[in-house]
């Protein structure tokens, strides 16, 4: 007799959670099994990839600089970049320039970015605060109002601002990532929160918190994993939102992506060392269950979409 | 010379002399004048609060009182040093409570059952009175010529021919005192045996037939509270009965700050000394209540937490404390009342019921033998909540328990306004859905001045079900009421305006008192569901939950479900055991099987410690939430919520969170 490979049936199944409106929607999540285990269930939409784009850079080390050209400075033109050039299945746009640490820019004059943004390309877009709890607040409010019908993905929610976040996307039909720091019970308590607080399930993301490679990536798996688990097996409701993996911003910042060949020329070619710190580091989540992966450079993008399309056979 | 003040304490009139310079609360504690002091005199508690109303003292400023305080002469005692005679006033909210807990009525709780006496009975199995000591009567035969046996030999013979007693061990005293008492009764005597489970001894000899007067002391030695009954041994009766606060609460309001006091210097003979004067007075009231004489009573049992028959027993209690937790012994032998400064009458020997772990003590064995768990098939689990959450899960086959530190929040320590369930506390709390306005009734139905665990349980879960905090036990500033705001602390809930409250201070429950309450009753959740877990069970098929403690007794059931503290398992199969300590006690000073059950219980029963267990934290975590992460685990709660929420959109919620765009 032949032998068959036992399969596990998961009880529960990720929400299917659409982002953008009209033309540009995109659906993520939906699937029914562990992240491409697909003898056991089926994945309806491949993880996205999004490209990191941002209102306001300083200096970026080299390898990115190269890429960019001469869009660096230009958020609407890096985006069609992105998406055109690129190849991203969306736009991350991180909102710099609002940082009250920093430029500390009007929400209004980055809302008018958003939108500028948003028609320019053809793509969903996922609209990110710096993690200050008021400024994002104020952003998620201005930006929602603004942008009415569009269905962007705001963020990040707080468990200290998520009311403040979450209330403008609810009226005005926006999408929310909640972002917890790598906890499984913290992800789901706050997603418990914005529920409660009228926001529909389906239009809510969870955003783990990401370690890169070296730096707490193993973690990230982990906990990752064990929502996706909870999901599927448990049928947890308030784990079962699609998963987002802001990679890009973690993994640039490492010693080992963004030293140069001078400091340390054991290491070899720079550029290549820093596309394959972000790649290996979206392999991994990948396989961890992110539904969304942000990601900076071409490359990267280009390798983890050729890795998606490989593994979805 | 050494310079000395005189401080008198008001409203106690008392004074005391001492060397200037010295500690106020120093002070205090030497003139007896009884000032509430939780941190042990660190100034971080705050309690301490006294009025220097005359004289000159010196005070370290503390954040605790404020500029205008300090302006009207208000002072920490602990922070503070006398420098001249003194007059002070101890203010209400810095005094303990009276004692008019212990006459208070047991409330019916508003759910759940109450163990009655025929339940016990139920509960038990078949056991006779047959108590551990035994009074004989003999009149033995003069000696002759013939007949010239020592005395001793003569009452061994007497005993064991009259009463079958063979082997008796004759206590040295009673040895000297033989002779004279045997001539001068004309051999007409009455020999006390004690059945030590290893041998017979003669504890005790007395003129004449003395059988019928014999009684027994059952004493419940709780970290706050120490109960004790009087046993007419011949009719099985409790023939008085009393309650006081353990002195030693003076020293420190939970076992480890005991346990490190008593590690400094004298402090465990200090410790002992105090337990044992707060039993004798309880004794001595037990005998003036029963009209009875000392030499009536033959033995007495006690149940106390490890800790507590550490320092009663004056056994050393360091190693409690530190890892791996090694208590000096969990069986303890019977031992002459006299050795631990106990002089009731001669010969008056004390059990202690033996202790499972440093943290699972003779008080969880003997609610175990009280509550008939050792004699059911049902899956019980017993919870006794104090500052160490006590559990037991089991039947008749097996028994897993553990301690989990829940810390003092229950009993009022970590919360601004806590207290323990004296006159003036508040104990029941409603909130006004519509208007967030509270509903409260103290102990004793006097003005408020804090608020006790029960008030604090109730006051949580109404909070949580009218929305005034979240399910992370934040509290929504938003609401169109006053009784809610922030401050630079973080915000809080007024629940009871200064003008109406005894100590003229706004009583209030603030996000940092949430917020350890919340780590309570989460770490009491996770103990709970640790034992289930590692038997590889679940709350579902809990049989019947039996809620112990004092606490008990004034805890609504359905509000600590709706905060998640208890497992939401339908309310008819929770009961309340009340004292199970002291009934333990009872039950095995009355009869020597029921005790050796009780060893046996002991003995059975397998702990769990939680410090060495990986899943704790997991579990803890997902309940730091109102009722908790995992909210299907509580169906009734998720129906009241579903409802409320139901309510709430009516009302035009969803309308409201458009106005914000």
């Amino acid at each position: 007799m032949a032998f068959t490979l036992p399969t596990e049936t998961a009880k529960g199944k990720i929400r299917e959670v659409e982002l953008g409106a009209g033309e540009k929607a995109r659906k993520v999540g939906g699937e029914t099994c562990l992240p491409f285990y697909l003898w056991e269930g089926e994945m309806p939409n491949k993880p996205l990839v999004a490209a990191e784009v941002m209102d306001e850079v300083g200096e970026l080390v080299p390898a990115l600089e190269k890429a960019l050209g001469g869009v660096k400075d230009d958020p609407v033109a890096w985006a069609k970049k992105a998406v055109e050039e690129w190849g991203a299945d969306a736009v991350f746009l991180l909102l710099t320039s609002t940082d009250p640490k920093g430029t500390d820019a009007p929400a209004d004059q980055a809302a008018e970015t958003v939108l500028k943004v948003e028609e320019a390309v053809k793509v969903p877009v996922i609209v990110y605060g710096t993690e200050d709890l008021e400024k994002d607040a104020e952003i998620a409010r201005v930006v929602s109002t603004k942008a009415e019908g569009r269905n962007l993905l705001i963020g990040p929610a707080k468990e200290d601002n998520f009311k403040k976040v979450g209330a403008p996307a609810i009226g005005y039909k926006q999408t929310v990532a909640g972002m917890t720091p790598i906890d499984v019970n913290l992800a789901k308590q706050l997603n418990i929160l914005l529920t409660n607080l009228g926001m529909e399930a389906d239009k809510l993301i969870i955003d783990p918190t990401t370690g890169a490679l070296g730096y707490g990536l193993e973690y990230t798996y982990s906990v990752m994993e064990r929502l996706k688990i909870a999901a599927l097996f448990q049928d947890d409701s308030m784990t079962q939102m699609p998963m987002l993996a802001n990679i890009g911003f973690q993994a640039w910042k490492t010693k080992e992506a963004k030293s140069s060949e001078e400091d340390y020329p054991e290491w070899g070619d720079p550029e290549k060392r820093g596309i394959m710190w972000e790649t290996v580091t979206a392999v991994a989540l990948l396989l961890a269950g992110a539904d969304i992966l942000v990601l900076r450079h071409p490359e990267s993008i280009r390798l983890v979409k050729q890795l998606i399309a490989d593994l979805s056979g | 010379m050494e310079e000395t003040c005189r401080v008198l304490f008001l409203p106690d009139n008392r004074y005391i002399v001492v060397p200037r310079g010295e500690n106020l609360l120093k002070a205090a504690m030497d003139a007896d004048v009884h000032v509430n002091a939780s941190c042990g005199g660190s100034g971080s508690c705050g309690k301490c609060r006294v009025v220097v109303e005359e004289g000159e003292v010196e005070r370290e400023p503390n954040p605790k009182l404020s500029p205008e305080e300090t302006a009207k002469g208000y002072a920490l005692a602990c922070q503070t040093r006398v420098l001249s005679d003194l007059r002070v006033r101890v203010p209400i909210e810095s005094r303990i409570g009276d004692k008019r807990i212990f006459e208070r009525r047991e409330p019916v709780p508003a759910h759940g059952h109450l163990l009655s006496a025929a339940d016990w009975e139920k509960r038990l199995p078949h056991w006779e009175l047959n108590p551990s000591t035994c009074k004989v009567h003999l009149v033995l035969p003069p000696p002759t010529l013939d007949d010239n046996v020592s005395d001793a030999e003569r009452v061994k013979r007497g005993l064991a021919m009259e009463a079958g007693l063979r082997e008796v061990v004759i206590d040295y005293p009673v040895l000297q005192r033989l002779p004279n008492m045997l001539r001068q009764s004309d051999w007409d005597i009455t020999v006390t045996v004690l059945d030590s489970g290893e041998e017979l001894r003669a504890v005790r000899i007395e003129q004449g037939d003395t059988t019928k007067r014999q009684s027994a002391i059952a004493i419940d030695v709780g970290t706050t509270t120490i109960s004790a009954e009087l046993i007419d041994l011949r009719t099985g009766e409790v023939t008085a009965r009393a309650s006081d606060y353990n002195a030693q609460v003076a020293f420190g309001e939970d076992v480890i700050t005991r346990i490190i006091y008593a590690t400094r210097g004298t402090g465990l003979a200090k410790l002992q000394s105090v337990v044992v004067g707060t039993i004798w007075n309880l004794i001595k009231t037990l005998v003036e209540q029963a009209g009875i004489e000392y030499c009536n009573i033959t033995h007495l049992v006690v149940a106390g937490n490890t800790t507590m028959t550490h320092l009663l027993l004056g056994l050393n209690p360091k190693y409690i404390r530190e890892e791996p937790y090694i208590p000096s012994a969990t069986f303890f032998p019977w031992i002459k009342c006299s050795d631990i400064g106990l002089r009731i009458a001669a010969g008056v020997y004390l059990y202690a019921i033996p202790c499972v772990a440093s943290y699972v003590g003779g008080d969880i064995v003997a609610g175990m033998l009280a509550s008939g768990i050792f004699n059911t098939d049902k899956l019980t689990l017993y919870i006794d909540i104090g500052t160490n959450g006590e559990m037991v899960l089991g039947n008749r086959e097996w028994m897993l328990s553990c301690s989990c530190s829940a810390g003092p929040a229950f009993e009022g320590g970590g919360v601004k306004h806590g207290m323990r369930a004296t006159r003036g506390a508040i104990e029941q709390v409603r909130i006004n859905p519509g208007n967030y306005e509270p509903m409260i009734i103290t102990v004793g139905n006097r003005k408020p001045i804090g608020i006790c665990g029960s008030g604090l349980i109730d006051a949580l879960s109404e909070m949580f079900m009218t929305g005034i905090i979240n399910e992370k036990g934040k509290i929504n500033t938003d609401l169109p009421t006053d009784r809610v705001r922030a401050t630079e602390g973080g915000a809080e809930y007024v629940l009871v305006r200064a003008e109406d409250s005894a100590t003229r201070r706004d009583i209030v429950i603030t996000e940092v008192d949430i917020d350890n309450l919340m780590r309570a009753k989460a770490a009491v959740y996770a103990g709970i569901e640790i034992l289930l877990s590692s038997v590889d069970m679940d709350v579902s098929m809990i049989d019947e939950l039996l809620i112990a403690g004092a606490f008990g007794r004034y805890l609504e059931v359905d509000k600590a479900v709706n905060i998640g503290l208890l497992p939401d398992i339908g309310f008819e199969k929770m009961k309340f055991v009340g004292n199970g300590s002291l009934l333990g006690a009872h039950l095995s000073a009355l009869s020597k099987d029921m005790l050796e059950k009780a060893n046996e219980i002991a003995r059975q029963m397998t702990y769990l410690e939680l410090s060495m267990n990986p899943a704790f934290m997991e579990h803890y975590l997902s309940a730091l939430f109102f009722p908790h992460t995992n909210l299907d685990a509580f169906p009734s709660v998720k129906e009241k919520l579903e409802a409320r929420r139901k309510v709430r959109y009516a009302g035009g919620e969803a309308a409201t969170a458009r106005e914000v765009g």
